[in-house]
């Protein structure tokens, strides 16, 4: 791969500005459709935009207790991870990723580069409510990474035996396969690992059921609360990010297939079910729930999706021995 | 392209409030305007965030106690420049039934410069948005 196709993936398509683009459109939306299911007319879809256009233009306020440097630069450090993860999850019939292998690992340790940027922020700012909100960050995303990495490893060794060898830590081989195939999706083995995975994204995103680290009626938004201004921005467009990155991911690993050549209309299909991820898993449930206690998150995250992921792990292991 | 900021950032006015020992009718009626479906401020961009440091305009409610005082005059502090101030209700504008207390030192604009005042006891849910709506426009100029 040479260079300039190496910045333009990295910089403009998919990661980069239309990654940031589409990141605060889904994020638009999201609040959009939950006004409309609340029966509230709610903010216009650009909203996310007019927000981070504000912020960027606000004092940033930085406490007299705070480290400075670790202050400023966790925003960064979360903001790079996902722009990072939106380059190398590769679309189907549009881009097939930066690296051949390995990927999907490197990407199941960006998915917590937000969490540790909240995480460090918190920690600099000094403030007690921030330490209480970064605690709670850490055990949910202990609990929430065990279901992960095993719905990875299942489907890594799914792909992997089906072409008669190990398993295969490879997002384009595992997209290819698919396209190849059919979607894993309609694979009944990899169903339990399917609504495993949907369970972890919105502990993963920190809305509703588990937004307990940020809390804003009990412990004032928690991490984000000593940040203001630019700072603020970065986690509002981390925030969206990381949207589209857990979208992408749950459509490249169960349901890639697209339509033909053509690369509109790839991507026109690619968004729209982005779309549909985010509504079923983020926007109708914190519509319906209300917020757990961390300890009855915690607890929820390593009983129900981690049994889920089991369960598919061994049958994915059993069909292969005995077919 | 200042006047173009402007017109864009009015859309995104973030709202905290501060309740400066008031008897919570205010607070009640602030709560119900913005998060009720009936008055839906969100379509107008408003959120309530729980943070100061997140704040565009803030509502103050409440008599302006002598305990309460430094506590509201640091928050004010922490709330990140351009900001408005509201004053909702009787109380911050001139006392109202706690006027004379031996609580009370000085009303609200004593300390901190109000840019609009929504008399009531409590104020209609009208009249706080209508005076939210005035804190947009003072605010938006500011940028």
């Amino acid at each position: 791969m040479n260079i300039a196709d190496f910045l333009v993936n990295a910089l403009l398509f998919p990661g980069g500005l239309f990654a940031v683009l589409l990141g605060l459109f889904l994020t638009g939306l999201d609040r959009k459709i939950y006004a409309r299911l609340q029966r509230r007319v709610g903010p216009p879809i650009y909203q996310p935009c007019i927000d981070v256009v504000k912020l960027s233009q606000k004092e940033m306020v930085i406490p007299k207790t705070a480290n400075y440097t670790a202050f400023r630069l966790a925003p960064l450090l979360g903001f790079a991870g996902m722009l990072a993860a939106t380059a190398i999850i590769p679309v189907a019939g549009i881009y097939s990723g930066l690296y051949q292998s390995g990927d999907l690992l490197v990407v199941l340790y960006l998915l917590s580069a937000p969490a540790l940027a909240l995480v460090i922020g918190a920690s600099a700012s000094g403030s007690p409510y921030s330490s209480i909100g970064l605690s709670r960050e850490i055990s949910i995303m202990l609990a929430y990474e065990v279901p992960l990495l095993l719905v990875f490893f299942t489907i890594a060794m799914r792909v992997g035996m089906a072409l008669g060898g190990t398993a295969i830590f490879s997002l384009s081989s595992i997209v290819n396969f698919q396209l190849s195939h059919g979607s894993l999706l309609f694979d009944v083995t990899l169903l339990p690992a399917f609504v495993a995975f949907l369970i972890c994204i919105p502990g993963t995103l920190g809305v509703v059921p588990f937004d307990i680290p940020e809390a804003e009626t009990e412990i004032t938004e928690g991490p984000l609360l000593e940040y203001s201004g630019m700072g603020l921005a970065m986690f509002k467009l981390t925030g969206g990010l990381k949207m589209l990155v857990l979208a992408a991911l749950t459509v490249a690993l169960f349901f890639p297939v697209g339509f033909g050549d053509f690369w509109l209309v790839n991507l026109v299909w690619f968004i729209f079910k982005c779309i549909l991820v985010m509504f079923f898993t983020t926007t109708l449930i914190r519509a319906m729930q209300a917020r757990m206690r961390i300890d009855q998150a915690y607890k929820f995250y390593l009983l129900v999706p981690t049994a889920l992921a089991l369960v598919s792990l061994v049958l994915t292991a059993t069909s292969f021995r005995v077919g | 392209m200042a006047e173009f900021l402007q017109s864009i950032v009015k859309r995104s006015p973030w709202i905290y409030r501060i309740n400066a020992g008031s008897c919570n009718g205010c607070d009640v009626e602030m709560a119900t305007t913005a998060l009720i479906p009936r008055y839906d401020v969100e379509r107008l961009g408003c959120r309530y965030c729980g943070s100061p440091k997140h704040a565009d305009i803030v509502l103050i409610s409440g008599p302006v106690t002598a305990v309460v005082r430094e506590k509201v005059l640091r928050v004010y502090d922490e709330i990140p420049n351009p900001k408005v101030v509201v004053a909702v209700g009787i109380c911050p504008i001139s006392g109202g039934v706690f006027r004379e207390s031996y609580s009370i030192a000085s009303q609200l604009d004593a300390y901190i410069p109000v840019d609009v005042n929504v008399p009531g006891c409590p104020p209609r849910p009208q009249a706080i948005i209508d005076g939210i709506a005035m804190a947009i426009e003072i605010w938006r100029k500011k940028f």
